[in-house]
């Protein structure tokens, strides 16, 4: 599937065939797309355990439920527990950033060395930073946050369906004894959508004035009709919700999967 | 325990029922049905309608917050209010998702959980 109209048929999916199994292939593939996304000083802070439901002792998928997402997890087959580890950057010191020296990404050009990393990033910019706890948990989780996107990009051009949910994270990490410096960051629930893929349409979203400026706060960036054609085009931006007969099929789903109206 | 009025007269059921009108864009078509299994329940547990939701939140300031233990409770009665009915458990699920639905309508979350 092209990038725009992968981007264009993410939605949030709810509905999962509960039965349908997913392929390891595709997990893998998932995976293997939050690993190449983009991180800040390379610390790689993401880690994912995966779940295949019905392996799961029936009382841990039980501790994992939270009244919000009880059913989906009962409905997705796969899961997928992301955390932050926080005790990365404090691990490998710098190194991942000398890699990157050695691999030409960072260069003189821009001022790096091994001995810029060694006397300077790491001593006077990274550890202290991990010592300011909510500044570096929120640095970590964004950057977390970008790859656990990455991934799920990657399950809807696999012909997935996937949402995120925020587990509980004490329960999560007791249920799989994470260390201590892991933080619970979302849960991607993964299967074959039970929903049409369209899944009732694109989300209503702000509009974009709202959201972008230009040079200054207050300033709106301009929004090109004829590039939101070109997206329409290429499948990115699609059909608002709710699409006709969206109804008729959340009923169909109620009743097929016996669930209240 | 019989409830003193018609079910209708409850606010909380008038809630219910404009929700569902609002959700699905009609009536259902077997209210009547979904009412006898709320009045059922409602005599099960042995509450009125608007009882059963007062006791599911409380007040606080700032707004509303849903009592979680008394959710929990009736989350459970639900689960036994369906297992005590005749018929199949498709049946049974059915009228458990009715009186789900009346919480969920009057703003207490709840989920069913998939049938075993």
């Amino acid at each position: 599937m092209e990038f725009k109209e992968v981007v264009g048929r993410r939605r949030s999916i709810r509905f999962f065939e509960p039965d349908k199994p997913v392929e390891r292939e595709k997990i893998q593939i998932i995976l293997e797309t939050a690993r190449l996304a983009s991180c800040a000083v390379n610390a790689q802070w993401l880690r994912a355990i995966v779940v295949e439901r019905d392996k799961l002792p029936p009382e841990k998928l039980s501790q994992l439920k939270t009244p919000v997402a009880a059913l989906t997890l009962d409905l997705a087959p796969v899961h997928i527990y992301f955390f932050v580890d926080l005790g990365v950057v404090n691990r490998i010191k710098g190194s991942r950033l000398k890699e990157l020296v050695d691999a030409g990404a960072l260069a003189p050009t821009h001022g790096w060395s091994h001995k810029f990393v060694d006397d300077f990033v790491y001593p006077q910019i990274l550890e202290p930073m991990t010592r300011n706890r909510e500044g570096y948990l929120a640095a970590a989780c964004a950057d977390a946050g970008g790859a656990v996107h990455n991934a799920l990009l990657a399950a809807f051009d696999e012909g997935l369906g996937a949402c995120l949910n925020t587990p509980n994270p004490m329960l999560t990490r007791q249920v799989f004894g994470v260390p201590e410096d892991w933080i619970s960051l979302w849960v991607m629930l993964v299967g074959y959508p039970a929903e049409s893929w369209e899944a009732g349409g694109q989300r209503p979203r702000p509009p974009f004035e709202e959201l972008y400026f230009e040079g200054e706060y207050g300033t709106p960036f301009r929004r090109d009709a004829a590039v939101v054609e070109k997206l329409k085009a290429a499948k990115m931006i699609q059909a608002p919700a709710p699409l006709p007969g969206r109804r008729e099929e959340i009923r169909g789903l109620a009743e097929r999967l016996g669930l209240p109206e | 325990m019989a409830l003193a009025n018609q079910i209708l007269d409850y606010a909380a059921v008038q809630t219910w029922v404009s929700g569902l009108r609002e959700q699905w864009g009609e009536e259902p078509s077997d209210l009547d049905v979904r009412l006898a299994v709320l009045r059922r329940f409602c005599e099960f547990v042995e509450r009125d309608p608007d009882a059963v939701i007062a006791e599911s939140c409380r007040e606080v300031e700032g707004g509303k917050r849903i009592r979680i233990k008394m959710r929990r409770h009736y989350t459970e009665k639900i689960a036994e209010f369906q297992a005590a009915l005749p018929g199949d458990a498709r049946a049974q699920g059915r009228a458990g998702n009715t009186v789900r639905s009346f919480f969920i309508h009057n703003g207490i979350f709840m989920q069913a959980g998939l049938a075993e």
